[in-house]
């Protein structure tokens, strides 16, 4: 494999490239503008999202988009409750070679690959689901013992369908909590509305350049992710995190300590079964990281936690029956624990 | 990016940086330690205006009690402002981040000054220095944190009212009482008639009694029919504790209104009413010379300053028929002040105290007492009234009461009687003058001469 040489970016180049993508993705996809950029911002983080959203939103179209603009390579799983675990990661398959020997061979599955589309991931059973786990959170597979390393990037986007429930099995939180964001497509308005069917329904498609090489592609993505990481943050903004994290946990739930400074809401104490885990502070952080170096700081800051923390915090609440009986949204609870610890702030 | 302070270096950039976040955090310390001195201030001077308005308001009692409340009160009030200006402190991430908040920096300051002090600071580095630079006119000092005095001014310019509304005024109200306290007048009751009571330890009120031997075991006698427990209570230390917190805080009091200590000697003297003589002419006799120990018949003699209130409560008649006198009379018949020191008079009343109990002294009771020692005053008209102990009338110094014990502050307290001869003593009896033969004149005179 050639090794490609890339310059290391700036804060300038980063906000640039994250800007050309997003007009690219934008050139098909009207509207929805938070959450394309919630979904390259967790691209850029290094993590998976889950985009939630009701039929025809353009969930598929999102994610197809994004692989283009990208120029990276692409894949797309149609999650069906007959679906295996083999059919994701890929399996050991006897073949014959031209001397007549028979060996085990190992044949990738649709994982292998820079960007996968988990198109909804919630009807396929948890056993099958679970197959994605090791793929997200170590970028590896493990087959019959053998474990087969991912290229990087590799970020997977998952759809859920939130009104076909019958027949869906809802994801377990351990996989939840591994998706950095969970993005929702809403409604899009009239005029979004109006635009869509004027783009979509002429005799020209538009059409989305990708913004790198196939070569460089995989490199450039990899030299801005690490700019992300190298992004600073005070000791305060970290503390700021944990702090959001933990007032997300009721006073009996396992996370919830008996520290002085722990901020609890009612409607937490009230609501919340289980609150984030601490997956949901290492996303606000990267996110915000994201956030700062689009506003062109070196540096985060707490408008950039708060930006991201209903995204980044909402899907691993686990909300109880009183909540869903008073109509309450995990995103309802998060902006609420916001407003308190902002008035907890020292 | 280009930035204006490029040609500078990245330590001075940062030492930029970090002094104007020092002057910001020295301003924010400087507007706390105010607040800790503005706020002592002003209550310690509430405090001490509510002690010196409960002087003139309240009794002893309650201005003992009263002022240990506010006292208490005031300090934990103190501690508790030092304790908030100890919180108020800024340190300088507290500092950095009051600069990022009001000058709308989005944390590049709290950044700064937290990563400051690390070795490893990341690839970014120098473009945060540099971007937090190029914004460096907008976290001036002066813009962030002008130069003002604290909001506690406030507290100590109200607390500088109160006091200067409340002192004066306290003196306005009690004006009267004050002018009241330059007149004494003497109270004149009958022996018969006083309620007695064991003086309790601490309840030292300065007064003491002498009077003639008779008198004066009337007196004990009166004393131990109406408190035959009194001795118990001297072992009531509590009692004491209590009455001697008691004249402290009357002390005090007395200090802070500027009126008498209530603890003054007083010296009450009894003797004989002195039968039908005039008081002019007791003070006119030979004996006069003895004025300096104030031996008068049926008079207590007070040791009070000049300040102390004195008046004349006539209990009937006197002794000597006469309407009751003012003050004035009574210095003439050798009843006078001796407030001038309480040591003086002390010693003085002990003297004379002695001297009675030993009976040598010509003021041991009756009308001719201290008068029959001087030879020029052997012959007089014959004694009419029958002699002895009976009938006699005490005449008693005291404060006047305007509105009570409770709220005078000057609770009454009986005097203190010493018990004037031992077993081995034996009272004076007072000598009736006879008629005496003229012939016989002489030979007397050369007698009592020699």
């Amino acid at each position: 494999m050639n090794e490609v040489q890339v310059e290391t970016p700036t804060v300038a180049d980063f906000a640039r490239t994250f800007r050309r993508i997003q007009a690219e993705v934008h050139k098909v996809i009207i509207g929805h503008e938070q959450a394309v950029e919630e979904l390259l911002s967790a691209l850029f983080a290094g993590g998976h999202v889950l985009i939630e959203g009701v039929p025809g939103t353009g969930k598929t179209t999102l994610v197809k988009t994004l692989g283009i603009a990208l120029n990276l390579s692409f894949n797309r799983i149609q999650f069906t409750v007959d679906l295996m675990p083999a059919d994701i990661t890929g399996t050991r398959v006897i073949l014959s070679s031209e001397d007549g020997r028979r060996d085990f061979s190992f044949q990738p599955g649709p994982a292998f690959c820079h960007i996968l589309l988990g198109d909804e991931i919630n009807r396929a059973t948890p056993k099958t689901q679970s197959a994605l786990l090791e793929a997200m959170a170590e970028l590896q597979v493990t087959v019959s013992g053998t474990t087969y390393k991912l290229p990087p990037p590799y970020f997977v986007m998952a759809t859920l369908n939130p009104i076909e429930m019958e027949g869906t099995y809802p994801l377990p939180e351990a996989q939840l909590d591994r998706f950095l964001y969970k993005v929702r497509l809403n409604y899009p308005d009239e005029s979004e509305l109006t635009r869509i069917i004027s783009s979509t329904t002429g005799p020209e498609e538009a059409g989305v350049e990708p913004v790198f090489s196939v070569a460089e592609a995989p490199e450039h993505l990899e030299s801005l992710k690490k700019l992300v990481r190298d992004v600073m943050a005070a000791p305060a903004m970290e503390i700021y995190a944990a702090r959001l994290v933990r007032a997300t946990q009721p006073q009996n739930s396992r996370f919830v300590t008996d520290e002085a400074k722990a901020v609890h809401d009612e409607m937490v104490n009230r609501y919340v079964m289980f609150g984030s885990s601490p997956r949901g502070a290492q996303a606000l952080i990267l996110g915000a990281k994201v956030r700062a170096l689009l506003d062109g700081r070196a540096n985060i800051a707490r408008e950039d936690i708060d930006g991201i923390a209903v995204s980044a915090l909402a899907h691993r609440i686990m909300l109880n029956y009183a909540a869903h009986s008073d109509g309450i949204d995990a995103s309802h609870i998060v902006e609420r624990v916001i407003k308190s610890v902002r008035a907890a702030r020292v | 990016m280009a930035f204006p302070s490029q040609g500078k270096r990245g330590d001075e950039k940062l030492g930029l940086i970090l002094a104007q976040v020092g002057s910001v955090r020295r301003r924010l310390n400087s507007l706390a330690w105010q607040y800790a001195m503005f706020f002592t201030l002003a209550i310690a001077i509430v405090a001490g205006a509510i002690i010196y308005v409960g002087a003139y308001e309240l009794s002893s009692l309650q201005f003992l009690i009263g002022s240990a409340l506010t006292l208490i009160l005031a300090l934990i009030a103190i501690v508790t402002s030092i304790r908030r200006a100890w919180r108020m402190r800024t340190s300088s991430a507290l500092a950095a981040s009051i600069v990022d908040q009001r000058a709308e920096l989005k944390d590049r300051i709290a950044t700064v000054v937290a990563l400051a002090g690390k070795s490893h600071r990341g690839s970014l580095w120098s473009y945060l220095i540099e971007d937090t630079v190029s914004h460096q006119d907008e976290f001036a000092a002066p813009k962030i944190e002008r130069r003002r005095v604290s909001r506690g001014i406030y507290a100590l310019a109200g607390a500088l009212l109160f006091a200067a509304l409340s002192f004066p005024l306290s003196r306005i109200k009690h004006a009267p009482q004050l002018a009241a306290g330059q007149t004494v007048d003497d109270l004149t009751i009958d022996l018969d008639d006083l309620h007695l009571r064991a003086a309790e330890p601490g309840e030292d009120t300065g007064m003491q009694v002498s009077a003639d031997p008779a008198t004066m075991r009337r007196l004990q006698e009166k004393l131990l029919r109406e408190n035959p427990q009194s001795g118990d209570t001297a072992g009531n230390s509590l009692t004491g504790m209590m009455n001697h917190a008691r004249d402290m805080a009357g002390r005090f009091q007395s200090k802070l209104t500027g009126q008498q200590a209530p603890k003054q000697r007083l010296n009450l003297r009894l003797a004989d009413n002195g039968g039908g003589l005039d008081r002019n002419e007791i003070a006119r006799a030979p004996d006069a010379q003895k004025k300096s120990r104030k031996d008068v018949a049926g008079q207590f003699e007070q040791n009070k300053s000049e300040t102390s209130e004195k008046f004349n409560l006539k209990h009937g008649a006197d002794a000597y028929g006469q309407p009751a006198k003012p003050s004035g009379d009574h210095e003439d018949t050798g009843v006078e002040s001796r407030g001038k020191g309480n040591s003086n008079s002390q010693d003085e009343a002990s003297n004379d105290h002695s001297s009675d109990q030993n009976g040598d002294s010509a003021s041991n009771g009756g009308v001719a007492h201290g008068i029959g020692a001087d030879p020029g005053s052997l012959f007089g008209a014959p004694t009419q009234a029958r002699l002895g102990t009976e009938g006699f009338e005490i005449a008693i110094e005291a404060r006047p009461v305007d509105k009570g014990a409770k709220s005078s502050g000057q609770a009454y307290v009986p005097p203190k009687v010493r018990t004037p001869l031992n077993a081995n003593q034996e009272p004076d009896e007072p000598v009736a003058r006879a008629s005496v033969p003229p012939e016989d004149r002489s030979t007397i005179k050369r007698v009592f001469e020699r």
